[in-house]
């Protein structure tokens, strides 16, 4: 294991080589499909930058984000309000937790996506059955990162202030709540990565029992049904998944920046 | 000649992991270690203590200048020149026997001797009865026996011991410091015993232990030393003698204000 | 007194949900809509003898192809990595650059590239299994103590000594957690996979009962798939303890 042993390439070259290979790659990958004359059966570089010119000149691939996110945005607050009460009271109350950690983890061990079915019935196809599954995937990870973040609260942390003089009110505001935020804010990222993937599969599930009835487009997931379906474009469908890749990244880039400007003491 | 190790204009830069800079850890050191001496080697944080014990076990080789063991250049790591680490690195996998007759196995020795040597080994160093525990489940003082025992198996002629004795209480080092006195040949004379090479932060007990003590100055690390400990041996017994504390105290005014410094300057 | 109460605190939640389940089931008073416990029940002993044992069968062996290869692959990508500097220059930003791209986004891909079957499934589990081992085998082999590769050498070792007596032994417990995060989206994609795609499983019978109405078991495979989702993680559970027991560093974290 030469990496274990030796120290790492100069990060000049670290940042050459996957360029190089990348642009090799796509060189080739172009070449290939031209040759082969699978343009259309099969992605291409070209194909795919230049449906990503249309969709993004022509704001499609905007409007379905944005109907996307809003679901998330909203499923995500929906799990945080449900999810860290309920995480806090396991988190401190031990007998609580013995009597619901089996139903909890129940549910948790259900893939929110197999709620499509019944949640389609209770709310219809427009849009609340995704927020369902959405709201559902998101509350999970707060349950369990608040009742951690509670039981984890360094009790030093609080006899030193209690030996400060500081009253019970004042040790929540001032130690309890710094403590357990990191742990919270972690769990808050966790949330919201399951969120942007149950909302992509619930649209892809919904979006493949309404496909080709002709219903206005709601999110991604459906985008990217009709396009399979109905359009049969593959060049499209693979700008979608870098698409989606993007907006995965960017979502996390900004909340752990968020959490950096935020909690600086924590080396997360 | 009785010289074993000979570093000559011995220099090391290396490139910070941290900020890319480069780093000057020693410089031009130009030193003798006799056969059969205990070597202490003090100075402030920073000056290059560890980083001489790695050129000389073999771990790093030097930007400028050579080291010698016994006239040849030191090219790598070897099993005539035991190293004792800061933390023990003791395999978290493998018994206490299994670390102690590792040496041996790797080298290829027979099954019959090399048990026969660590359970030797592991009586000498007090250990008996414990063969099988994990180094997890053993004290601070006994992974160091366990660290001496496993370094004592392939019978190196030269010890190299970087700060073995800083994770231990006060109590147990003063008992570790005894039981190493006796291992090495305190009561023994300078042809029978190996030589030691010993880094410390105490200066108590460099003056303790060692025949010579080097001192080191602040990075770049050069020589700033070399005091002669003109106690006779064996040393068990001198721990308070008036002579010991003159030895200290001269040694301490060599390196206090560096070591002040030093204080300030590592807070990162 | 304290050991029954220990046994039967964690029975007090599961009774109240079902009773709160029932008790909603009568007030809406329709069985489409919400089936009661009884009815869901019922549905499941109805389905033990007809398509059940076939279906969870087909799920478990698209898990088991899937998360076979995606560990493998993971595995194998990761000391290809480990072992050459410019392997590794090239795979790691490769890792990060796919990474985001939930596994999710693929099915439409997989369905043109596979068509409707249980290949959607199977790749899609191959695709996301891969990434947490790679990562956590990887990272383990970045942050070998580099002491004890020194301790090893200086006591005589050979590089070949080295490797799989001191680097191999000192990754185990990375690889294990990245096996355990794996099989945990390994799970998610093969429902997902077969919801959407598929046409085989546990999954797929979801939404086949879903077609006829039969909602009481739709609920029922609901909750087999939470059944089958707790007994994969706690069988992982299970051999991570066994591992501790052979050897403690063998597999740490809980």
């Amino acid at each position: 294991m030469t990496i274990a042993l030796a120290p790492p390439l100069p990060v000049r070259t670290r940042l050459v080589v996957p360029l190089v290979v990348i642009a090799a790659t796509m060189v080739l990958w172009e070449i290939a499909v031209r040759a082969t004359r699978t343009q259309g059966l099969v992605p291409l570089p070209s194909g795919i930058g230049a449906s990503g010119l249309v969709l993004t000149t022509s704001g499609v691939i905007f409007e379905a984000m944005a109907g996307s996110l809003k679901r998330v945005a909203i499923g995500f607050a929906i799990g945080a309000a449900i999810g860290i009460p309920m995480g806090l009271a396991v988190g401190t109350l031990r007998p609580l937790e013995r009597s619901l950690r089996p139903v909890l983890d129940s549910l948790r061990s259900i893939a929110p996506i197999a709620w499509i079915p019944m949640a389609i019935l209770w709310l219809g196809v427009r849009g609340n059955a995704a927020l369902f599954v959405v709201s559902y995937a998101a509350t999970f990870p707060f349950i369990v990162s608040a009742s951690q973040a509670v039981r984890m609260v360094d009790r030093r942390l609080v006899d030193a202030a209690r030996a400060l003089g500081a009253s019970p009110w004042t040790v929540l505001r001032a130690v309890l709540m710094p403590s357990t935020l990191p742990m919270l804010f972690t769990g808050a990222r966790i949330a919201l990565a399951f969120a942007w993937g149950s909302i992509i599969a619930a649209e892809l599930a919904i979006g493949i029992k309404i496909a080709g009835q002709g219903r206005n487009v709601a999110g991604i997931g459906q985008l990217m049904v009709e396009t399979l379906y109905v359009k049969r474009d593959v060049d499209a469908l693979v700008f979608y998944m870098l698409a989606i890749g993007v907006v995965s990244l960017a979502i996390d880039a900004g909340l752990r920046h968020l959490q950096r400007r935020l909690l600086p003491w924590d080396r997360r | 000649m009785n010289a074993l190790v000979e570093l000559r204009h011995l220099s090391k830069t290396y490139t910070s992991a941290r900020t890319g800079d480069a780093v000057e850890a020693l410089a031009d050191i130009d030193f003798t270690v006799q056969r059969g001496e205990f070597l202490a080697i003090v100075g402030p944080s920073g000056c290059g203590k560890s980083t001489l014990l790695s050129l000389v076990a073999g771990f790093s080789t030097p930007t400028r200048g050579e080291a010698l063991f016994e006239g040849a250049r030191i090219t790598g790591p070897g099993p005539e020149r035991g190293v004792m680490f800061q933390d023990y690195a003791l395999f978290p996998w493998r018994t206490v026997h299994g670390n102690v007759v590792f040496g041996p196995w790797s080298r290829g020795v027979a099954p019959t001797t090399r048990n026969e040597r660590a359970r030797e080994l592991i009586a000498m160093v007090g250990l008996t009865g414990f063969e099988q525990r994990y180094p997890h489940e053993l004290s601070g003082g006994m992974r160091q026996r366990c660290a001496l025992a496993r370094m004592l198996a392939n019978d190196p002629v030269l010890w190299l011991m970087d700060e073995p004795l800083a994770a231990v209480d006060l109590q147990t080092r003063i008992i570790l410091q005894d039981e190493l006195l006796r291992l090495w040949g305190d009561e023994r004379s300078a042809t029978e015993r190996p030589t030691v090479m010993f880094v410390t932060h105490g200066i108590d007990e460099a003056v303790l232990l060692a025949d010579r003590v080097l001192v080191l100055g602040r990075r770049p690390g050069r020589i700033k030393a070399v005091v002669e400990v003109s106690l006779g041996r064996p040393r068990a017994r001198l721990r308070t003698s008036p002579e010991v504390a003159r030895l200290v105290e001269q040694l301490w005014t060599l390196i206090r204000d560096e070591a002040a410094q030093a204080i300030i300057e590592e807070t990162q | 007194m304290t050991r029954l109460m220990r046994f039967v605190e964690p029975m007090i939640g599961i009774v109240v949900v079902v009773l709160l389940w029932g008790l909603v089931a009568r007030v809406a008073a329709n069985a489409t809509l919400v089936p009661s416990p009884t009815v869901v029940w019922q549905a499941f002993v109805t389905m033990l003898d007809g398509d059940l044992p076939r279906d969870i069968l087909a799920s478990l062996a698209h898990l088991g192809v899937g998360y076979g290869l995606g560990v493998a692959t993971g595995l194998a990508l990761a000391l290809a990595a480990g072992s050459s500097r410019w392997v590794e220059a090239v795979l790691d930003p490769l890792a990060e650059f796919l990474r985001p791209i939930s596994p999710i986004a693929w099915i439409p891909i997989a369905i043109l590239m596979f068509g409707v079957g249980r290949l959607v499934p199977i790749y899609l589990i191959f695709y996301a299994s891969l990434f947490p081992i790679f990562v956590s085998t990887l990272d383990g082999i970045r942050h070998v103590d580099r002491n004890l590769v020194n301790a090893a050498l200086s006591l005589g070792a050979s590089r070949r000594t080295v490797l799989l007596h001191v680097i191999v032994p000192a990754v185990l417990p990375s690889i294990v957690a990245g096996a355990r995060l794996s099989l945990g989206v390994a799970w998610m994609s093969l429902v997902a996979g077969e919801i959407v795609g598929g046409d085989s499983g546990i999954g797929w019978r979801i939404l086949w009962y879903q077609e006829f109405f039969q909602m009481d078991r739709v609920m029922a495979a609901i909750l087999i798939v939470g059944a089958m989702g707790l007994a994969a993680d706690a069988l992982l559970r299970l051999a991570q303890r066994a591992l501790r027991r052979v050897n403690p560093s063998l597999a740490s974290g809980a």
